[in-house]
């Protein structure tokens, strides 16, 4: 038995979520190996190469692979799919926009953001909201599954050495194109992965008065989240959005401000493992989730909370 | 999430069980609806509903109409969201295919207006309007009037009023001052009218205000009104709105209740005179008006089943989540659990089941009357028509007193606080049993035209039927209480009816003095008499399947009315056996 | 251009989803069903691309028992231009579904298909991306804005960390994000209309597609009931309890 896990990079960095994926991937007992496809990633080859218990870093680069385009990739890892048991990849946008592809071309199918592994081939996942979880075995002869991080210990970062590989294949399917993108440039740690999140909702009124936050973020270092509203509003942009279809997160503390606790928000972070909520409503069905509810006008408190910090 | 839901698994049931809605659209020949279609109907209106104007409904109570230099400025939203109501069509339903409605039948329509009502009653109340100025024209305009008028009415381009009240004027529509000049092809209006709801607002390109005054020649009495045309803007040549009218809202009023509907002071001619149009014969103003009273009055009725639905909404998840409970092992527990407050929900429920119950076989009596297949029939479905509206208008109304009351005592002390909404329903409320005809009104309109007139036929023919069901339950096994109560109340029913008859010539004010009571005898009865059809049905649901948690409540339901509402009858009977005595036995100063 | 535009039935959200007392699976039975709000915004995308002259012909395709017409007249209802039901007696898993959607595909030839990113009951995210491989056609996942250039489509995705565009060569899957579009309300006459517009009836077998099931599905738990918390009185309450009590900081 042996395992793939497709590293999520930007070709510079390998990102956190990927040693959570290889932690679930630990779990499975067998070889585990990590493909890294990018366009000059070396960097990243290496970082995956010192994570312990990574036996071998599969490199696959060139100018195709370097927007992770899925109609390539997904040839590559149906190509490498065939030797391993599990194909598991970080159930970020990447690995969402990839791995159904994958399981597609190999005629098996693909489990979606599993949080449990009950055995090699039994995993739970969430559905409905996270509302249930359901326990689903595999009955295919290749698992491909992506994989929340949030719900599994991540592996080290340094100490292995693994083998490094390189692939030659390059696969080109030729029918899409990258033409931009604008990402967030930011010196706080990813939504994904922080340890503490901030997040803001309605409440906070305007796009500007996220600024209490942010400073607030800045003295805790921690990432700034939104709820679907605050998004929907136009006070943030869409990639801070946390929810069920947007970013599911399970920091240590994550501080709900201006947010009322709408099921589907509920749904992206009811997994942290301290929430505190600060909110005018005392009836504000987020107060029911909460460790510690505050009860209180956020353009004061927000403010009170950074200088006591 | 929205704080209001459409109840469609209720009115499905109704439509289905109680209406027989496809059986009717098959028999009269409607191929086009079924219960596929309206609920697909119900569906997206319940949406458009939930989530468009109820939103609007605290806002309309806090910010509500003002005044401003150009009119009338409506509540912020109000315009955006009617823009959607109009753009997706719903004002057309009803309507004639020939004005570009999409003739669907008043049951349907009705079951659509009660959730536009319940999300939003101050809104809702604009198409409403509208509907009725739709009727006057298109029962009484000459064709010419309403090709100029009603296609825009109808899709809901311009909006309508009905401008009746005056200051001396209100249930004695006699005294009406407002006057009709001749003026060549048409005729100047002046006088002024108040309670003119949505008479003014930003909404629309135009208003178009029906107007009763009085023609120079015109009888005295009510034998002497006219209807008129009064458009805000005068059409130009090619049928747009032009020329300003010489008709203003001169005031606001300052109501209890329904802030978001601009209750206006209109003025007509303080300069020239306001040009006017006259709908049907001279002198025939109030025979027009009567052609559209039945509607108008079963509209008001929904309004008081809307508004206890939203009130009972709010009430049952109050009482799911307020914790004010403490178990011995020291946990908590919502108050819905207190037998108390479970009473009161259960009779806003049950109260609410039976009103809609009312409000839908009763619209639907509209329906076979202009499908029915020979005139026998047809007189019989509009005798229940006019039966059934003063007790629609009438009971449905009270009762929502009651309702939205009980929904602010399980708030508790935050009933009381606007914040929560509680109040803000209790207030809207209290307009309906007093407009579009006082229960007063409506309570002499059943024990006179709808009683004595016919010495009491119609009403014998629906305690029959009522029999009927009666003994259906007495045979029905498990029902055997509920045969029993049913039995009593008609009984009450039967002798309330003996005593009118018997004592109203001899007594002239025997009819005023028990007619409200009578009015609510028979509003209890007639909701008895439908959820007790409702339970029968239930219960054959069940037993070949079907919703198990929804049928099963309906039966509690049943049982819950029967036990705790409909003994009401028996002390409503005691107080019109009473008759008129101590009634009229004060003399004035003795007050 | 033709659109085939595919629509899921699915528990209406704000229904709270209960599991049954055996575990065997989420009770469905009597809760209130609508549209997956993500396949709205693809009959919006769909519905907006006809309105501007870009497509010509709309069909709206759902798979599941003959419940799921009820989607499919919404759809024709919001502007579909007919609809297809594939009759399957429970609802086939994603990669079951890509295949019998794939024959449709096969027979309709549409230029471009639009699917929802996933549906709110199984929450997977699976079945455009996996259309997209067994058709071998380009996807764009997670759309946010749609434009058509010169034979070839340009989408803007939502990715984690901001928004990536890509141009796909036609014919293309695309999957909707939340921010694609606000789908709009049904309008009566366009509800009655619907009810004449053609519905066919296909079965998997016409379509050439054996329902295999690639998983089992053991069992359907609540989570874990978070208990709720207190409330502090004060800021510094709050700051206190966090470094002694909750030691998060």
């Amino acid at each position: 038995m042996a395992i793939l896990v497709i590293a999520e990079h930007d070709n510079r960095t390998l990102k956190g979520a990927t040693l959570n994926t290889l932690g679930a991937a630990a779990l499975l007992g067998g070889e585990v190996h990590l493909l890294v496809a990018g366009r000059s990633c070396g960097a990243v080859a290496a970082q995956a190469a010192a994570i312990p218990g990574v036996s071998k870093v599969l490199v696959a680069d060139a100018a195709v692979y370097e927007h992770q385009l899925a109609e390539n990739l997904a040839r590559l890892v149906a190509a490498l799919g065939k030797t391993y048991s599990h194909l598991l990849a970080p159930a970020g946008s990447a690995g969402k926009n990839l791995m159904p592809r994958v399981a597609a071309l190999l005629d098996v199918a693909q489990l979606s953001d599993i949080v449990g592994v009950v055995s090699p081939n039994t995993f739970r996942r969430p559905i409905y909201a996270g509302n249930a979880i359901a326990t689903v075995q595999s009955l295919d002869p290749v698992v491909v599954a992506t994989v929340r991080a949030s719900a599994f210990d991540p592996l080290p970062a340094e100490g292995g050495s693994a083998v490094v590989e390189s692939l030659s294949a390059v696969h080109d399917a030729g029918t899409s194109r990258f033409v931009g993108e604008e990402l967030a440039k930011s010196d706080r740690p990813e939504l994904g992965s922080a340890r503490i999140v901030v997040s803001g909702g309605r409440g906070l009124g305007s796009g500007e008065n996220f600024a209490l936050l942010e400073t607030l973020a800045d003295k805790l270092g921690a990432a700034v989240g939104a709820s679907r509203a605050a998004v929907d509003a136009g006070f943030v942009a869409n990639d801070m959005q946390v929810g069920q279809t947007g970013k599911i997160v399970a920091p240590e503390l994550y501080i709900a401000v201006g947010i009322s606790g709408a099921i589907q928000h509920l749904a992206g972070m009811k997994d942290s493992k301290v929430i505190v909520a600060i909110n005018k409503d005392a009836e504000a069905p987020i107060f029911q989730i909460a460790d510690y509810g505050l009860v209180a006008d956020l353009f004061e408190a927000v403010p009170e909370l950074e200088k006591a910090l | 999430m929205s704080d209001y839901v459409h109840p469609y698994r209720d009115t499905e049931f109704v439509l289905g069980e109680l209406v027989e809605l496809e059986r009717f659209c098959a028999e009269a020949g409607l191929n086009d609806v079924n219960g596929e279609l309206v609920s697909a109907i119900l569906a997206e209106a319940g949406r458009l509903g939930s989530e468009v104007l109820a939103p609007l409904n605290a806002v309309g109570d806090t910010q509500g109409a003002r005044l401003g230099e150009r009119g009338v400025e409506e509540t912020p939203g109000f315009a955006g969201a009617y823009g959607q109501f109009v753009e997706s069509g719903w004002p057309s339903l009803t309507a004639a295919e020939a004005w570009g409605g999409q003739n669907l039948p008043n049951v349907v329509g009705t079951a659509v207006n009660e959730i536009w009502h319940s999300a939003n009653m101050a809104f809702a109340l604009c198409p409403m309007l509208t509907q009725g100025a739709i009727e006057a024209l298109a029962h009484h305009g000459s064709a010419e009037l309403q090709a100029a008028w009603l296609p825009k009415l109808v899709s809901g381009e311009w909006t309508g009023t009905m401008n009746l009240t005056e200051p001396d004027a209100g249930s004695d529509l006699a005294a009406i001052k407002a006057r009709a000049v001749p003026n060549g092809d048409h005729y100047l209006i002046s006088g002024q009218k108040i309670f003119i709801t949505w008479g003014d607002h930003q909404m629309t390109d135009n208003v178009v205000h029906l107007v009763l005054a009085r023609l120079p020649d015109a009888p005295a009495g009510v034998k002497g009104i006219s209807l008129f045309v009064v458009p805000k803007f005068l059409l130009d040549a090619q049928g747009r709105p032009g020329a300003r009218n010489d008709a203003q809202c001169v005031s606001l009023e300052h109501k209890l209740g329904i802030h978001g509907s601009p209750t206006c002071v209109m003025s007509f001619g303080e300069k020239e005179g306001a040009v006017g149009y006259l709908v049907g014969e001279p002198h025939k103003g109030l025979a027009c008006m009567f052609t559209m009273m039945n509607h108008a009055r079963q509209s008001v009725g929904l309004q008081g089943l809307s508004i206890s639905e939203r009130a009972y909404q709010q009430a049952r998840q109050y009482a799911r989540e307020r914790l004010q409970g403490t178990r011995k092992d020291g946990s908590r527990f919502p108050i819905i659990e207190f037998p108390d407050v479970r009473r009161m929900l259960l009779q806003m429920k049950a109260s609410i089941e039976a009103m809609r119950a009312l409000a839908l076989v009763a619209a639907a009596e509209v329906d076979r009357t202009a499908h029915a297949p020979d005139p026998a029939a047809c007189a019989r479905h509009q005798g229940r028509v006019d039966l059934l509206t003063p007790i629609v208008k009438g009971w449905l109304t009270e009762l929502a007193q009651e309702v939205t009351s009980l929904g602010v005592q399980i708030h508790g002390g935050m009933g009381f606080i606007e914040e929560t909404g509680a109040a803000r329903h209790y207030r809207d409320a209290r307009i309906l049993t007093i407009y579009e005809g006082t229960t007063g009104i409506q309570a002499l309109d059943l024990v006179g035209r709808k009683t004595l007139l016919n010495k009491g036929e119609l009403l014998g023919d629906l305690l029959d039927e009522i029999g009927e069901t009666v003994a259906r339950l007495e045979s029905a096994g498990p029902f055997a209480a509920q045969a029993r109560a049913l039995g009593e109340a008609l009984a009450a029913g039967r002798e309330a009816r003996r005593l009118l008859l018997e004592g109203a010539e001899a007594d002239a004010a025997l009819a005023g003095s028990v007619s409200v009571n009578f009015l609510m005898l028979f509003g209890y009865l007639c909701g008895g008499w439908l959820m007790a059809r409702s339970a029968l049905r239930a219960q054959a649901l069940l037993e070949t399947g079907g919703d198990r948690a929804f049928l099963e409540a309906k039966l509690v339901t049943a049982r819950f009315y029967c036990e705790q509402l409909l003994p009401r009858t028996q002390a409503l009977l005691a107080a019109i056996r009473a008759g008129s005595g101590s009634i009229m036995a004060l003399s004035d100063e003795q007050f | 251009m033709k659109i085939l535009v595919t629509v899921k039935r699915v528990i209406d959200y704000n229904v709270k989803v209960r599991v049954k007392a055996d575990q065997s699976d989420v009770d469905l039975a009597n809760v209130k069903m609508a549209m997956n709000p993500f396949c709205e915004i693809a009959v919006e995308a769909a519905v907006r691309l006809k309105e501007a002259g870009i497509a010509t012909e709309i069909v709206a395709v759902s798979v599941g028992p003959s419940a799921c017409q009820e989607q499919i007249r919404t759809a024709l209802a919001l502007g579909a231009d007919r609809g297809i039901q594939i009759d399957t007696a429970e609802l086939p898993e994603s990669l079951v579904v890509a295949k019998l959607l794939a024959a449709v595909v096969a027979a309709e030839q549409p230029d471009l298909v639009i699917l929802g990113k996933q549906s709110i009951d199984a929450d997977n995210n699976q079945t455009g991306q996996m259309l997209a491989a067994l058709l071998d056609w380009p996807q764009a996942t997670f759309a946010s804005a749609l434009a058509l250039q010169e034979g070839c489509l340009e989408v803007t995705r939502e990715i984690d960390g901001g928004l990536q565009t890509l141009s796909l060569a036609l014919p293309a899957i695309v999957t909707t994000d939340l921010r694609l579009n606000e789908p709009r309300y049904a309008s009566l006459p366009n509800i009655m209309k619907a009810k004449k517009k053609p519905l066919e009836v296909r079965t998997p077998a016409e379509l050439g597609v054996v329902l295999k099931a690639h998983t089992r599905l053991l069992k359907v738990e609540a989570p874990a009931e978070r208990q709720g918390g207190i409330k502090v009185g004060s800021v510094s309450e709050l700051v206190e309890k966090l470094k002694s009590e909750a030691k998060v900081i």
